[in-house]
């Protein structure tokens, strides 16, 4: 049963928002982000903003092959430009030419081989930007081209070309529970159905830029648009043979990332790092949009098989599961991403015996990473398609499957792990589809009479692991410095690039010494200024930043409230901050001001600095066995999409759409909020759109002229639903927020889809030929605007620009 | 991105003095919408100048007499949405209009941008064909007139020579018993290039005999036009659905025998056929203005 009654239909989501804890000042606030003043003015510096005197631009010249031996590498005529002040190989690398977090088999500039279109093959710094795009077209590059791997499946086969020695299939996960052969013999019957995913770019606003500068001491000063900036300093050291300490990461406010600006920058950072202390002049890398689109990282295409073999009264008996992943031509994040695939891949269902294997095959494609979801998307997809799949062979609808299969409190998960926290699954999936009218709209639009344009409504969940999991060691650092006047400063090893990390810790500091937010001021993260707190990825900002924020500024309190006894003679535990002043509970009268019981604090030699760190609970993982206590805590989220899809043309229209995620805590409504409306914006791409096509290693669109995303206007009013269950794994509560919101909108457009035209879409994006004709359509080669000289251009697909007098 | 001139005449005698003297290396540059991409491509050939016309006061407006309407090449798309006299006298063409690109690109981009860019996809160009719009071409030498739809060679090809601009688009009012409908299919609702589009009139006697036909497609064809052999089905018949259906069916079947089959036509095929059919619908039905109601969903919001 649902550990908190869902009988709140008809309840506006305002109704559901509203619900604040009366016991907090400042946390449920809507509060102003501490980062909007800058951003809105214009006054916030991104990584390009910052320039120095005497900057030397640096460029990157990139492979002409997706895979070849590079013979020969000829740099002489470049370096003889006027104006050219380096021109290095990975020969100049002093220190460790690879870098990577799992598999350290990324170079930071290609040496005898390059592995696809995005790897560096020589680097130049020259006095401007001209100059340089000059002096790489200058470099001459010998190449032995070798067959190209496209396609995993192919990469998988015996004597397929290898495109790293240690062969092509580098990682295999999987998960073990139950007897999957006994569970599929006591099934009624058995679903088989296969799922297909595509290259997602995460197209951040903001290309990525860094600015080097040489260290006063020795060693280098990077200010960049870096997302992870402990692991991008590690491999900067290891490439210069520096000491940690001589590198210094700051982070300039970011334009976004969404996983997306890791190893990719930290690859600019080695590079940027290596042309600065050659020539000993500041060095400034800014990638092009179509640059970066070809260097950068992108989420995961999928193949996946599901068997799932269930009983005649829609209960799962096994599933077997078989998921391929394209790691393109690096490891990069992929054994931790296909991880968390391999533990959620069963969903948020109760299934006895299970069987999943996850392989990554390396390929001569981009390389494929982090990105918001992280593995998840993918299984979610073919997840939540298999649920209706099964609803719809035994009579039931989509909430009744999932409600006669979904997880409740005790229940033991496909890697064994018993959920021992509020499970709200089925609290999440009554809201969201009680705000819309979900059962009767999918009656009525499954027995629609049969018109041109249809509508449908869909639904999706998920289960989500907090965190890093059993990926690795997870703490993190956050200080709070209170100044003499009263005012504070918080920095964190947590990075914000958008998600509103420093708005939300702030929140806590503020709730916690009981100040306004205008008292606090939040810097931007520097590697040498706070612990390595690991990356800011897997939605673990508020829940780990923010826990350290709350420890941080709890010694802070307990600084300042002994102060304040001593004073007062009060004891301290009648004593509270609040509003900036110190109270006394009893009676709730004002003592002194915040900044007077500071004043005094210095006064009296006390150090009013918390440096806080936590560390999250312990989790387990047994590779071999397959099993584990996966994560500390998960979280629990349902979408609804409505959409209308034209049959005439196969263009899908979402209509309306419902977000019901149970956060633990929202620190920030507004920000939680944020986060929804991004979230499905994101999904409803990945569901309808967005494709980031690769042929044969080449990537088919560098830019957003033909790389779609969805437009403000693509994307419908989203109805929001915070689910609130404390989690005492979290601050005040909280957990996550970030990738729960993005994970289940494609499954719950292509579920409505199918309500609408009783056709299932098994490859993602949905798009016009795949609704019409069942299959996607592929045009040879390039469009025709860029097929500049082609006389018989007939047709042309699409188009763009091209000089009328040419 | 190589260095180039930046010229900005002041009058359009200035403009065609700078192209005969330098219109084989230069290129001309309005709202840029177009221009200004195609120069960051890495591969595109930097011209010697560019001559910016955008500040041309004489090339912009729109006005109607004497059952013509005269709009100046520079004027802008969200001028054209904007216009009265486009409203009323042309809706096809605010109803295309309003489907490009975004606010932005519509209050830089041109209409004689649109139109000298020659890409298939223009969407300007389809309801002005039906409006049959001629062209004039301007040069030191003089003018030069011609049928819009004789104006283009083949893709992003005119036959304005070097030193000729386009300085004059004129077309007829909708007929008087004329409704329209300009129809578009995109990947998404805004910022999106035509993947097929259809302008249509249709103008119908007191009896509601169709009189009158005009059907012109976008994005099918190397250049644009009229699609007679559908059109002749429709005249001197009463509208029904399955005339409708037919006159679809007409111009895919014109369309393949045109582009052959390509990798797009099983899909362009019973596509192109919907949004014509759904075009006629729309210049047939009983209430509305036509030309917006269905045609894209992007436009009404």
């Amino acid at each position: 049963m649902p550990e908190r009654s869902h009988n709140g239909s008809g309840i506006g989501c305002s109704a559901i928002n509203g619900m604040t804890t009366m016991k907090h000042k400042i946390i449920g606030k809507p509060e102003r982000r501490v980062d909007a003043w800058g951003k809105v003015t214009g006054r916030a510096k991104f990584a390009e903003d910052y320039g120095v005197a005497h900057q030397l631009w640096g460029k990157v010249l990139r492979a002409e092959h997706p895979h070849a031996k590079i013979l020969k590498v000829n740099t002489t005529r470049a370096k003889q430009l006027p104006g050219v002040e380096a021109v290095l190989t990975a020969k100049d690398i002093p220190g460790s030419q690879m870098f990577g977090i799992v598999v350290k088999n990324q170079a930071i500039l290609a040496t005898d081989r390059c592995r696809y279109l995005g790897d560096g093959v020589a680097l130049v710094a020259a006095q401007s930007r001209e100059i340089a795009d000059e002096a790489l077209a200058m470099i001459e590059v010998e190449y032995e081209p070798l067959p190209v791997v496209s396609d995993p499946e192919y990469a998988m086969k015996p004597g397929a070309p290898l495109i790293h020695e240690e062969g092509n299939i580098f990682v295999h996960h999987k998960v073990r529970k139950g007897d999957v052969e006994e569970g599929f013999h006591r099934a009624d019957f058995v679903l088989e159905r296969s799922f297909r995913t595509q290259f997602v770019e995460h197209a951040y606003i903001e290309p990525e830029a860094v600015l080097a500068e040489p260290g006063e001491q020795g060693g280098v000063t990077i200010t960049g648009s870096v997302q992870n900036l402990f692991s991008s300093r590690r491999s900067v050291a290891a490439a210069l043979n520096l000491d940690l300490s001589r590198v210094q990461i700051v982070q300039a406010t970011l334009g976004g990332s969404f996983g997306g600006k890791d190893e990719v920058m930290t690859s600019m950072c080695c590079r940027a790092a290596l042309l600065c202390l050659k020539t000993g002049k500041p060095v400034k890398m800014v990638n092009t949009r179509e640059e970066s689109m070809l260097e950068s990282y992108k989420r995961h295409p999928y193949m996946l098989s599901y068997k799932l073999g269930a009983r005649n009264d829609g209960s799962i008996a096994a599933m077997e599961i078989r998921i391929v992943a394209d790691g393109g031509a690096y490891a990069s994040m992929s054994p931790f991403v296909t991880w968390r695939s391999a533990v959620q891949a069963t969903g948020p269902y109760v299934c006895e015996h299970v069987k999943t294997d996850v392989y990554a095959v390396y390929t001569n494609n981009n390389y494929t990473g982090a990105m918001r979801g992280f593995g998840s998307p993918q299984v979610n997809f073919a997840i939540e398609s298999m649920m209706d799949e099964l609803a719809e062979k035994v009579g039931m609808n989509p909430l009744e499957i999932r409600l006669k299969n979904g997880f409740e409190r005790g229940a033991v998960t496909a890697t064994g792990q018993t959920l021992d926290h509020i499970v709200s699954l089925k609290e999440v999936l009554g809201k969201a589809t009680d705000l819309i009218g979900f059962t009767e709209k999918w009656n009525r639009y499954r027995s629609a009479s049969d018109q041109e344009k249809k509508r449908g409504i869909g639904l999706a969940c998920s289960y989500r692991g907090v965190s890093l999991g059993a990926e690795g060691v997870d703490a993190a650092e956050t200080m709070v410095t209170v100044q003499t006047d009263g005012s504070v400063i918080v920095s964190s090893g947590v990075t914000d690039m958008g998600q509103g990390a420093q708005t939300q810790m702030s929140q806590i500091v503020a709730e916690v010494l009981g100040i306004s937010m205008d008292r606090i001021q939040f810097l931007n993260t520097n590697t040498s200024r706070v612990a390595d707190s690991g990356p800011t990825v897997a939605s673990r900002g508020t829940i780990m930043g923010g826990s350290a924020a709350k420890d941080a500024a709890e010694r802070v309190r307990a600084t300042l409230l002994e102060v304040a006894a001593e004073m007062t003679g009060v004891r301290s535990d009648d004593l509270d901050l609040e509003a900036n002043y110190l109270i006394q509970r009893n009676g709730g009268r004002r003592l002194i001001s915040f900044q007077e019981l500071v004043a005094e604090s210095f006064a009296r030699g006390k150090p009013l600095r918390g440096v806080g760190w936590h560390k999250s609970p312990a989790t387990s993982w047994d590779e071999d066995e397959g099993k584990g206590e996966a994560y500390f805590t998960f979280v629990y989220g349902a979408n609804v999409a409505e959409v209308e899809v034209d049959t005439g043309t196969g263009s899908v229209y979402v209509l309306d759409f419902v977000s019901a995620h149970d956060v633990g805590k929202a620190i920030n409504r507004a920000t939680v909020e944020g986060q929804m409306y991004g979230g499905v914006a994101m999904g409803l791409g990945y569901g309808l759109l967005e494709d980031f096509a690769i042929e044969d290693g080449v990537p088919k669109q560098l830019n957003f002229d033909e790389y779609l995303l969805p437009t403000s206007v693509d994307v419908p009013p989203i109805k929001t639903i915070i689910v609130e269950n404390e989690d005492p794994a979290g601050p005040f509560g909280a957990k996550s927020v970030g990738e729960p919101t993005n994970e289940i909108a494609a499954p719950a457009i292509v579920n409505a889809i199918f309500n609408a035209t009783g056709k299932r879409i098994f490859e993602i994006p949905a798009n016009l030929e795949r609704i019409l004709l069942g299959h996607a359509l592929t045009r040879p080669g390039k469009r025709g605007s860029l097929q500049k000289d082609a006389e018989d251009t007939l047709l042309v697909e699409s188009c763009k620009i091209r000089p009328s007098t040419a | 991105m190589k260095p180039f001139d930046y010229m900005v005449p002041h009058s359009l005698g200035e403009a065609t003095s700078a192209l005969h003297e330098h219109g084989e290396t230069a290129r001309l540059i309005a709202g840029g919408t177009d221009v200004l991409i195609e120069l960051r491509r890495s591969d595109a050939i930097t011209p010697e100048a560019l001559i910016d016309i955008s500040r041309l006061q004489e090339l912009k407006g729109i006005t109607s007499s004497r059952g013509t309407i005269e709009l100046g090449p520079l004027t802008t798309h969200a001028e054209v949405c904007a216009s009265t006299i486009i409203r009323e006298q042309a809706p096809l063409l605010r109803a295309a209009t309003i489907t490009i690109g975004s606010p932005q690109i519509r209050n830089r981009g041109t209409v004689g941008g649109n139109i000298m860019n020659a890409a298939t996809c223009a969407d300007t160009v389809p309801p002005l064909i039906a409006l049959n719009a001629r062209v004039t071409l301007h040069s030191v030498d003089g003018n030069r007139e011609c049928d819009l739809a004789e104006l283009f060679v083949k893709p992003y090809r005119n036959i304005a020579h070097a030193d000729e601009m386009l300085t004059v688009i004129r077309f007829s009012p909708l007929p008087v018993n004329g409704r329209s409908a300009f129809v578009k299919l995109g990947r998404r609702n805004a910022v999106a290039i035509s993947r097929l589009s259809v302008a249509a009139i249709i103008v119908r006697d007191d009896g509601g005999i169709i009189t009158d036909a005009r059907l012109v497609p976008g994005a099918i064809f190397p250049t644009w036009k009229r699609v007679t052999e559908a059109e002749r089905m429709l005249v001197g018949n009463m509208p029904s659905a399955e005339l409708f259906r037919a006159a679809g069916n007409k111009v895919s079947e014109v369309m393949i025998s045109y582009t052959g089959r390509r990798w797009s036509t099983e899909y362009k095929e019973p596509v192109l056929s919907v949004i014509v059919r759904r075009a006629l619908e729309i210049c047939c039905a009983a209430t509305g203005e036509g030309g917006l109601q269905d045609s894209y969903k992007g436009a009404k919001r």
